[in-house]
């Protein structure tokens, strides 16, 4: 089944897009097509969700389309930027100025505190931080007490909550998100998924993620479903109840 | 358990080989210096005996105490006789003495004692390779290595002199010598026959005569017979091997002394490295901290967590040994060229490989790897098997207890140093001892404490590092992460900086003491020396020297050695009235005033360690006196080089001299004498020594260079084996940080960034232990300096800048350098490294 709405060229108003965006891991026997011809376009200001069963290639889309890894084949493109040509430095670059990325695992310096955690993605750029946005960003995250505390003096929701804002910073294009939520509770989850909605709503983020959870996916304004390493199906404005259902097609 | 102990040595190669390089660069040395000392023995031993290789037996003058003016009975008829005596194939007599030359520039050349042989011409002995044999008086010939030495070619005219005055002679040939004294950097004259017996024996007489034996007649037989048609007690019989053996026991104690500086080396290198394994082995006990609590969990013994450690120690320790004694190959082959300078060449060899170099390297490679790995194996064996479920390591550190140890040691040697700078009146052995002892709890006590300090010491260098940015901060920060191992990784470089530091600054202050004492205890303006206390100048030298124009003063000095307290020094027979023009005197009691037969002055020190002051009475033999009497001190002087250790009545000593009546210092004074003059005033006798006050200075000087050797020995081996550490710190670091590095890299550090990130987490470990290093070495050089200041007035602690600074800038230098290959291993990352499972 071929989505309609997923263009095969790069289309104006994308804040990323792929275009037969392929990716094989090994050869040989232990050959594996983890992304086959994958083209999507994440509209600027939307919400995102990527959902598909384990091994679909998920994590594969996202760590390509953020330029971290590079593709086997195929195109990927950061607003109008193609990675495809860009060398170390300037990938580098791009990552730090144009892409925030939310880990599983929150990924914090254990030896930096939560400010400079947020504030490191400027520090690296040698930008000066505008307090202002800094404190928008930081009172968003409703971290504003603990700005001087460790991660490890910091529970599992607000070290999540410190990454996303440390993704917000720099005011990315888009913002990345791998199973933001996955090493959360629901109530610590519903705080970091709310924040991101908010993002995507107060300031016309464009965010990114991935998600196992129907609750999770149904902040989102838009679910697209991944299988085999292609794109199956997708849903505008999604609930977590319909996202359930498709899911349940999958397995069956 | 082998193989698992093995699994893990290889399984960690880079890790496995930084800790072999380190200790096997200690036992290179160990083992090089003792293949070096065996190979140069052995070539020694060869050297002579192939210059004695046709020697059988060698006939000299018995010295008789009861008839020594007798004429000895070496003559033409003896050599005749011993040639008739069956058994006998050739008979060689020689005249052999001594002799110095003046190179073409009229300086003495290559003078040393007992290495300027001098000879009569034998063709056997002295093959020419150019010109032709001395054949009268006034003509000489030279070996080829004094002749390229000293500038001499043939036609020359050559100044010499046996052990009187100047006489010349012009060069007719040149010849070769097997002769080790000479070969090993000396000289050898070769005069015509019977001018060689004039000087050396008397005409018609020799100094030796050498025998050859028939095919088939052995040495000692043929000795038999030649010493049964000996007159008795008129000549002794020696056999070729029993000369060859004693000319290589003493060449061999003149290159024993070369095998010390390599072997402190060795010592350092081998005491810095051990923190080095000790430091890798705890990182390693540190890391594996999960897998040994599962191994206890599962039911391993503590004592079975010891064993597999100290295991892959001796592995280590083994692979390090051999490692190190295939290169100390190496070092034995090159220390000879390093040793030998221009003229002074070790005689060539195999290398020797005995069996005690092999048992060296092996004992102190496994020795010091199994030892220093011990103290981490019994941390490992204290780790509870519930740490195998806690999710991060932290091995329980105990800082009240290390605090206590640290600052009760720390008291303990600054108290040591600082109530003997405060107390001890000279530097007596025992109490330099006792500063030995200060300075090596000193440097405990900063070990020991280093992980404490490393916080504070490392906050103060961050305001630094803060300044690259992000960068800096993180490097900070990771340096502070786990103080003990920044503290351990540090301990190499502390201890190299100590050592350098504390002893740069003791040689330049000790120098320039010297210096000061040399030139402030000296009136004169020029020393005439002959060097030796059996030679002596000429009375008629001394009047020519005296009316040499520009001179004010000469005053003769006779110099003899004294025994005194149990001791051998040296006295100097003096004028009280010339000596104090000629030299500054600067008397504690008493004055030169009522110094003459049976009395004597003392120098402080001297004074001092045999427990004698003014108006007591000493016992003291002098020079060739055959028994002890008493003297009376009429004074005690401070310390003074150009005064000896006792001032004696000028008559007196020269009654007792080696050389009876004959004087062998002038102190000369006067303005504008120029030191030429001077030179033809003693008839260009390369016996004597000219020399002006900065002259003397410089000798006095010389013995610094030494010391400027060691420390940048010290200084390389250090930095080589800090290098390692760091190394080997970092990579262990970058292993353990692979996630953090992605995550960085995926935020957008580049390349360039987590480099620098990973140099100035080196520099910032290079630093403190610099710092620490700079503060123990300066402050033990400072109670050190305050015993020397005890003996000398003229010493001042006098800082080397120059020195301090190469000092701190190649310890930087050597963490910048030795991150290099982790920072690269780093920057290489992945930033999907931050997402990677595990
Ligand atoms: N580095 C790699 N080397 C080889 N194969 C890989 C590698 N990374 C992923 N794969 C394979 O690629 C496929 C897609 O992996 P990916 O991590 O993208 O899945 P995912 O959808 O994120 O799964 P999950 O929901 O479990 O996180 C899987 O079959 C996986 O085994
Ligand atoms: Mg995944």
């Amino acid at each position: 089944m071929i989505v309609n709405s997923l263009a095969p060229q790069p289309m104006p108003g994308a804040a990323a897009s792929t275009v037969d965006l392929t990716k094989v891991y090994g050869s040989g026997e232990t050959r594996v097509t983890a992304l086959d011809g994958v083209s999507i376009a994440f509209r600027e200001g939307e919400f995102t969700a990527i959902m598909g069963p384990s091994g679909c290639g998920k994590s594969t889309l996202m760590h390509c389309a953020a330029g971290l890894d590079t593709p086997t084949s195929g195109s990927v493109r950061i607003g109008t930027t193609e990675l495809g040509g860009l060398d170390d430095r300037q990938l580098t670059q791009l990552r730090r100025d144009r892409i925030g990325f939310v880990f599983q695992a929150f990924n914090l310096l254990p030896t930096l505190t939560a400010l400079e955690n947020i504030t490191l993605p400027l520090s690296l750029a040698g930008r000066r931080p505008d307090p202002q946005w800094v404190e928008r960003v930081v009172s968003m995250v409703g971290l504003s007490e603990r700005l001087g505390h460790r991660p490890a003096e910091l529970s599992g929701g607000q070290q999540q909550r410190v990454a996303v804002a440390r993704a917000l910073v720099a005011r990315p294009a888009i913002v990345f998100g791998d199973e933001p939520t996955g090493n959360l509770d629901s109530r610590a989850g519903a705080e970091v998924l709310g924040f991101l909605r908010g993002c995507v709503e107060e300031l016309g983020q464009t965010v990114v993620m991935v998600t196992h959870d129907p609750v999770a996916a149904g902040y989102a304004d838009r679910v697209v479903f991944l299988a085999d390493g292609r794109l199956v199906d997708e849903m505008a404005h999604p609930s977590p109840d319909r996202v359930l259902d498709v899911m349940k097609s999958f397995a069956g | 358990m082998l193989t698992t102990a093995l699994r893990n040595v290889l399984a960690h190669k880079a890790r496995s080989l930084m800790t072999v390089l380190a200790v096997c660069l200690g036992v290179a040395l160990v083992s090089g210096t003792l293949v070096f000392a065996d190979s140069s023995a052995a070539a020694h031993r060869a050297a002579a005996s192939r210059s004695f290789a046709d020697l059988a037996v060698s006939v000299t003058p018995a010295y008789s105490r009861s008839a020594p003016d007798q004429p000895d009975v070496l003559t033409d008829d003896l050599v005749q006789r011993i040639g008739n005596v069956p058994g006998v194939a050739a008979v060689l007599p020689s005249a052999e003495g001594s002799a110095v030359l003046n190179a073409a520039d009229g300086k003495p050349l290559r003078v040393q004692q007992g290495r300027n042989q001098a000879a009569g011409y034998v063709p056997q002995r002295h093959p020419l390779v150019e010109g032709r044999a001395p054949a009268a008086e006034g003509e000489i010939a030279v070996d080829r290595g004094t002749a390229a030495a000293g500038g001499l070619r043939l036609g020359d005219t050559v100044t010499l002199a046996t052990d009187g005055p100047a006489m010349t002679a012009r060069l007719v040939g040149i010849v070769t010598t097997q002769d080790t004294r000479v070969t090993s950097g000396g000289t050898l004259t070769v005069l015509d026959r019977a001018t060689a017996q004039r000087l050396f024996a008397a005409p018609g007489h020799y100094t030796s005569i050498d025998v050859s034996a028939a095919p088939g007649v052995g040495e000692h037989e043929l000795a038999q017979r030649i010493t049964d048609m000996l007159p008795a007690d008129r000549a002794e019989v020696t056999t070729g091997q029993a000369m060859a053996d004693q000319q290589a026991i003493y060449v061999g104690t003149l290159t024993r002394g070369y095998q010390k500086l390599p072997m402190v080396f060795a010592g350092v290198s081998l005491f810095i490295g051990s923190f080095l394994v000790l430091n890798t082995f705890a990182m390693l006990v540190t890391r594996r901290t999960r897998e040994i609590a599962l191994l206890r969990a599962v039911g391993a013994t503590r004592r079975q967590v010891v064993r597999s450690l100290l295991l892959e120690a001796l592995l280590i320790g083994l692979a390090a040994s051999a490692a190190g004694f295939v290169l100390g190959l190496g070092v034995a082959s090159v220390l000879p060229d390093l040793l030998s300078d221009a003229g002074n060449e070790l005689p060539d060899g195999p290398l020797v490989i005995g069996a005690r170099s092999v048992a060296a390297a092996l004992f102190v490679g496994v020795g010091v790897t199994v030892l220093a790995a011990w103290l981490p194996s019994r941390r490992a064996a204290r780790i509870a098997p519930i740490e195998a479920l806690r999710s991060a390591a932290h091995p329980a550190a105990r800082p009240r207890l290390r605090a206590a140890a640290g600052i009760g040691l720390l008291a303990l040697g600054v108290g040591l140093l600082v109530s003997l700078a405060g107390s001890a009146e000279d530097a007596s052995e025992e109490n330099l001892r006792s500063a030995m002892l200060g300075c090596g709890i000193l440097v405990l006590a900063l070990i020991v404490l280093a992980p404490l300090l490393v916080r504070p010491v490392i906050r103060l260098t961050g305001r630094l590092t803060r300044r690259f940015g992000v960068t800096g901060v993180l490097a900070q920060q990771n340096a502070l992460r786990d103080p003990r191992r920044t503290a351990a990784t540090a301990t190499t470089l502390l201890l190299s900086t100590a050592l350098v530091g504390g002893l740069a600054t003791i040689g330049t202050s000790t120098g320039q003491a010297l210096d000061r004492q040399a030139a402030d205890g000296l009136a004169a303006d020029h020393v005439i020396s002959t060097g030796s206390t059996m030679t002596g100048i000429d009375p008629a030298v001394v009047q020519r020297v005296a009316a040499t124009p520009g001179v004010r003063g000469a005053s003769a000095i006779a110099d003899s050695v004294a025994v005194i307290g149990g001791k051998v020094r040296e006295i100097s027979g003096v004028d009280p009235a010339g000596i104090s023009q000629a030299v500054k005197l600067d008397f504690v009691s008493g004055s030169l005033q009522d110094l003459g037969p049976g009395r004597i002055a003392v120098s402080s020190s001297v004074a001092a360690e045999t427990g004698t002051s003014t108006g007591r009475s000493v016992n003291l033999r002098i020079g060739s006196s055959e028994s002890f009497a008493p003297y009376t001190v009429v004074g005690v002087y401070r310390d003074n080089p150009a005064a000896r250790d006792v001032l004696g009545a000028r008559d007196e000593v020269q009654r007792h001299s080696y050389k009876p009546g004959s004087v062998q210092r002038i102190l000369v004074s006067g303005d504008g004498v120029s030191e030429n003059a001077l030179r033809t005033a003693v008839g260009n006798n390369p016996l004597l020594k000219v020399q002006d006050r900065a002259a003397l200075v410089r000798e006095a000087a010389g013995t610094m260079s030494e010391l400027l050797t060691l420390m940048y020995g010290l200084l390389a081996i250090g930095v080589v084996i800090a290098a390692l550490g760091i190394v080997n710190t970092l990579a262990m670091s970058v292993t353990e940080r692979t996630r953090e590095i992605g995550a960085l890299r995926a935020l957008g550090m580049d390349r360039a960034g987590v480099r620098r990130m990973i140099r100035l987490e080196a520099v910032t470990v290079a630093a403190f232990g610099t710092l620490l290093g700079l503060a123990g070495g300066l402050f033990g050089a400072w109670a050190v300096g305050a015993l020397t200041g005890g003996a000398m007035k003229q010493y001042t602690l006098v800082l080397p800048w120059g020195t301090l600074a190469l000092l701190c800038l190649s310890s930087l230098a050597t963490g910048a350098i030795a991150a290099a290959v982790p920072a690269r291993r780093a920057a290489a990352l992945s930033p999907l490294e931050a997402v990677a499972e595990g």
